[in-house]
């Protein structure tokens, strides 16, 4: 099995410990990495294009962000997905269960699904299986 | 016969030219007239000259008789010389002289000159002593009379002891010696009585003593003269012994070319009217012979002219022997007329060319003709031409007699009147056919004649009166209205009519419309008659008759006077049409039409019609007044009141979709506003119908409905339910609120509990237990937050104070002025101690604090800072503004949380998105609002509207 990466793109602190140490438990993924926002998580993304460096294979995306919400970073993925040289696949992580947020969620071809918060296991390893 | 012709010609000349010949007789006589005139004149002149020269000859010798006794009177005075030189006896022998000689009044002796001797001396003293060789005007006769030796007369002259004299004065010699002078003077006019001047005819003749001045040479007359001298009037005589000039003048030398003139202007006159007379006598004869051959011209012409008409006259003129019908002479037209040749024509007999039908009366009278019962016939008889159509003549026949009046043939005059005989078949079929189609007719004609109407009109002198006056006439006197209806005479009637009146015949109808049964066919009877008075032809007005059944019928009536009777209105045909059913059907068409306009007027809403181009209105009901308060006259009155009227916000896309819909041929249905007459603004709901016709839209047709108190209480409903949505969306915002930061925190609690009870070891529960602990306490923080939301939007009772905002502002600075003099923020504010508001204190000061502790926080730190704190009033509403230049915010991409909960759009740690949202709250929990306007990288600016 191959080694994964992994992105978690939110802005509450005590989520981000909680989901590192599940994603640790899971030991699906070799390497984990953080935002704070959509703002960090894009500009890091285009750098690591530029850079020609291995890119996350799942990004867990918060919708309810400062500077750049989830919709923000989704709006610039469609803008530069032709340099993009694999496929991401994102998935919307939220604590909102806001119909509305669901619908735009599964009308974005980027986005590959929505899981509401609590993320288990379980839900990792779905995911990743899905893959 | 050369001679016989010229002679009465040369005559004739004379004739011809009387005027001539008198002028020729004139000349004539003149000339013979004037000849003896002359003769005369000449033999007068020389009578008369004879006659004066036989007086002045006698008067000559009578003055030469005279000076010689004066010469023997002083010569024998001259005797009493003695020789010595002295006189004897002078006085005796002067008064013997005296005596002897009458004539003489003096005598005189001046011996050398100076007068010595006078007698008589009394009356002649003056003259004594007087010295005649000195005095001037005795110098020259004495000297002269000296020269010639002999006795010499001077004068006459006035005398020194009066009276007019002459002197004669013999020289005396004595011994051949000059002694002086014998004088006598001889009184004048005793000098002219004796030479016999006043016994001449003093009419006729004028006697004049004449001297020529030696010293001066003229010639002095001495008596006085009346008649100038001429060259021819006198005759003269020289007296030498005075060296006198004797003339007899002629008084009236003119008389005899006068008498000469008139001679010969009687000569004149006599011979003018000779000329005259002559000239009158010839004229009678030539207008004689000029009339004698005007006649044989006419003569002539009337035998040409007879020619020319026989030969092209216009009618067919034919000599027929009587007995045998021949005919003798035909004329072009008869031959053209029958299309023969004339040669042909004088081989026929006229009962040869003449219809069998006609031919035995034709016989008829050429036999009564023939036998003298009768003059003339004249008759219309059909001829047959050589191609044997039929030819209709009017033939009149007239004997041709002879000198002594016997007949020797007839003339036939022949007029072509076939085409007058086919247009009378026409006629009369056209008449027929008239008939019928006025008898068959299916509108009621009657055919009148108005001549006694017309008649009685003018006795009355109503025709070409005005008007008003004919109708007063008739009104009020109803009686000869009423005989003047009766003076229409019916000629015709048709079928129909009889049917309208329901009676079988004219006489039957006559006696039904003898009347005028009513009021009504009273007037249009007068209004009949006023139009005939005007001499109008034609009429038409709508009256009632009456039936035989006493029905009355409205009618039609079209009266028209036929071409050609307009004067006298002999023939006048009359239309009835029944126009009852019409009437009727009028009738039932007004009333359902005052049912439909009752119908509209109780709709509660305005019907109206219009132009579906230019929605100019044609048809608007009286509710218009009711709901807009404009008269539907007013609305009428001008094409764009519709659209003018509409509220301007309504206006264009009103009128745009009216144009829509009627192009597409839809009826429609929308709501507008409407201003009306107060100024009011009324919601109208305009149901639409478009009319059309023949595939062609004519008109728009539509109801106008008030909904104004509709779209009140819709308009309340809507805030209501703005109200209740805007609840709600709080409720779902709230909902979101909570599902979201109350779920993040759930979640989180899950995970780490999940975590937890897996954990291996006690560090890492114990680490996993203090996160669990900052969850709960972020947790507690958002119960807390919406608890005080909720306290917010729960709060009706909430404490408003009137507040002095100054204090509050100056009070938010303190608590922040940290902050902003860390970032050396400058603050501008309006407010002052005066600005007072209504507010809940708390409140206020929340939202100053979150306000402008925002505007300090997301100021630019790359530029001068400024916040900027405005009060203001607009539209009685008080507003509170803060701007700041600071980084702003993306609106587009996040104005609809701007005012959220937990909102935040920057990475700045104390943005904890709970300020504004709490400060909109407290704002809307006061009856306000809060606005945003901002720019990235430019500013921000609040607006809060505080009551």
């Amino acid at each position: 099995m191959s080694q994964k990466k992994i992105w978690v793109v939110d802005d509450d602190q005590i989520y981000k410990t909680i989901i590192k140490k599940i994603i640790d438990k899971s030991a699906i993924f070799d390497a984990t990495t953080t935002f704070s926002n959509g703002k960090e998580a894009i500009n890091a993304l285009k750098v690591a294009i530029s850079n020609k460096e291995i890119l996350p294979d799942i990004v867990l995306l918060d919708i309810e962000m400062p500077v750049m919400d989830g919709w923000g970073f989704m709006e610039e993925i469609a803008l530069i997905k032709d340099s993009i040289p694999q496929r991401l696949i994102i998935y919307i992580s939220s604590s909102s269960i806001a119909i509305e947020d669901k619908l735009k969620a599964k009308n974005n071809p980027n986005i590959v699904g929505y899981m509401s918060k609590p993320i288990t296991i379980d839900d990792l390893k779905l995911i990743a299986d899905f893959d | 016969m050369k001679l016989k012709t010229n002679w009465p010609k040369f005559i004739n000349w004379y004739i011809i030219n009387p005027k001539l010949t008198g002028l020729i007789v004139f000349i004539f006589l003149g000339i013979i007239f004037s000849l003896l005139a002359s003769k005369q004149y000449v033999s007068n002149i020389e009578f008369k000259r004879l006659e004066k020269i036989n007086t002045l000859e006698t008067i000559h010798q009578n003055i030469e008789q005279s000076l010689k006794n004066s010469y023997i009177t002083a010569l024998t005075l001259a005797l009493t010389i003695n020789d010595e030189g002295t006189p004897e006896n002078f006085e005796e022998i002067g008064q013997k002289l005296l005596k002897s000689n009458s004539a003489i009044s003096a005598v005189q002796l001046v011996p050398q000159g100076i007068i010595k001797y006078t007698y008589p001396l009394k009356g002649n003293e003056a003259a004594m002593n007087l010295n005649i060789f000195k005095a001037n005007h005795t110098k020259i006769d004495a000297l002269k009379s000296m020269k010639y030796d002999r006795m010499y007369f001077s004068g006459p002259l006035n005398l020194k002891q009066g009276g007019k004299a002459i002197i004669g004065r013999l020289p005396v010699y004595i011994k051949q010696k000059f002694w002086g002078f014998s004088a006598v003077i001889i009184k004048f006019d005793k000098f002219l009585d004796a030479s016999g001047v006043n016994s001449i005819g003093k009419n006729k003749y004028e006697f004049q003593l004449a001297k020529r001045n030696t010293t001066t040479g003229k010639t002095e007359f001495f008596l006085k003269q009346t008649t100038q001298l001429t060259n021819l009037n006198f005759v003269k005589k020289s007296v030498t012994d005075g060296n006198w000039d004797i003339y007899i003048i002629d008084k009236n030398a003119n008389s005899l070319l006068i008498s000469y003139i008139t001679n010969t202007m009687l000569g004149l006159i006599l011979a003018l009217v000779f000329g005259i007379l002559t000239v009158l006598l010839l004229k009678k004869s030539t207008q004689l012979q000029v009339l004698v051959n005007k006649q044989a011209l006419s003569l002539k012409d009337n035998e040409i002219k007879f020619k020319t008409i026989f030969d092209q006259a216009s009618v067919g003129i034919a000599n027929v022997e009587l007995k045998s019908g021949k005919l003798i002479e035909v004329n072009n037209y008869f031959c053209k007329m029958l299309g023969y040749t004339e040669k042909e024509m004088k081989l026929k007999t006229f009962q040869s060319i003449t219809h069998p039908d006609d031919l035995i009366e034709d016989v008829r009278n050429a036999k009564n003709l023939n036998e003298g019962k009768i003059d003339e016939y004249s008759m219309e008889k059909r001829y047959f031409s050589k191609q044997g159509r039929i030819v209709w003549g009017n033939l009149s026949v007239t004997p041709l007699l002879n000198q002594n009046k016997k007949q020797i043939s007839v003339i036939g005059i022949v007029e072509n009147i076939t085409i007058k005989k086919e247009n009378e078949e026409l006629i009369v079929k056209n008449e027929n056919h008239f008939k019928s189609l006025f008898y068959d007719s299916p509108i009621p004609l009657r055919e009148e004649d108005f001549s006694e109407v017309k008649k009685a009109l003018i006795k009355l002198k109503l025709i070409n009166r005005d008007p008003e006056e004919v109708k007063q006439f008739l009104h009020s006197n109803p009686k000869i209205t009423n005989e003047l209806h009766l003076l229409i005479k019916s000629i015709n009637v048709n079928k129909a009519c009889l049917e309208l009146y329901k009676v079988k015949n004219e006489d039957e109808l006559s006696n039904v419309k003898k009347h005028l049964f009513n009021s009504k066919s009273f007037d249009d009877f007068v209004d009949q008659i006023v139009a005939i008075c005007q001499e109008e032809t034609s009429l038409i007005l709508d009256t009632v008759i009456q039936d035989s059944n006493n029905h009355n019928r409205n009618i039609n009536l079209r009266w028209n006077v036929i071409r050609g009777y307009e004067k006298t209105l002999e023939r006048v045909i009359v239309y009835n049409e029944d126009i009852t059913e019409r009437k009727d059907a009028d009738k039932i068409i007004r009333n359902s039409q005052e049912k439909i306009q009752s119908l509209i007027d109780t709709v509660d809403g305005i019907v109206w019609e219009c132009n579906p181009e230019t929605f100019a209105f044609t048809f608007v009901s009286k509710k218009v007044e009711e709901i807009l308060g404009y008269s539907a006259q007013e609305w009428l009155s001008s094409p764009t009141f519709w659209s003018d009227h509409i509220y301007a916000e309504d206006k264009e896309s009103i009128i745009d979709f009216c144009q829509f819909k009627t192009a597409k041929r839809e009826d429609h249905d929308f709501e507008y506003r409407m201003i009306a007459k107060d100024n009011t603004v009324v919601w109208l709901r305009d149901i639409v119908t478009v009319v059309s016709e023949n595939d062609k839209i004519i008109k728009l047709r539509g109801i106008m409905i008030d909904i104004t108190k509709t779209k009140e209480v819709e308009k309340h409903l809507k805030s209501s339910f703005d109200l209740v949505s805007e609840q709600n969306k709080r409720l779902l915002n709230f909902s979101y609120i909570v599902s979201h930061n109350l779920r993040s925190h759930t979640s989180n609690i899950s995970s780490l509990t999940d975590l937890i009870q897996c954990s291996e070891t006690t560090e890492e529960k114990d680490e996993l237990i203090d996160l669990l602990k900052l969850v709960s306490n972020a947790l507690n923080d958002t119960l807390y937050n919406l608890n005080e939301v909720v306290n917010i939007q729960t709060n009706l009772n909430l404490v408003v104070e009137k507040l002095k905002l100054k204090p509050y502002l100056d009070n938010t600075l303190t608590i922040l002025r940290n902050e902003i003099r860390t970032n050396n923020i400058i603050i501008n504010s309006n407010i002052t101690e005066k600005t007072e508001i209504h507010y809940n204190p708390a409140y206020l000061e929340s939202i100053l604090y979150n306000m402008i502790s925002n505007a300090v926080r997301y100021c630019d730190k790359n530029r001068q800072c400024e916040v900027d704190i405005l009060y203001s009033c607009e539209d009685g509403k008080r507003y509170l503004s803060i701007s700041d230049n600071g980084i702003g915010i993306d609106l587009k991409r996040n104005g609809d949380k701007i005012f959220g909960m937990y909102k935040t759009f920057t990475d700045n740690v104390d943005s904890k998105g709970i300020g504004l949202f709490i400060t909109k709250n407290q704002i809307e929990a006061m009856g306000g609002t809060i606005t945003i306007e901002s720019t990235l990288g430019k500013g921000t600016t609040f607006k809060i509207q505080l009551t």
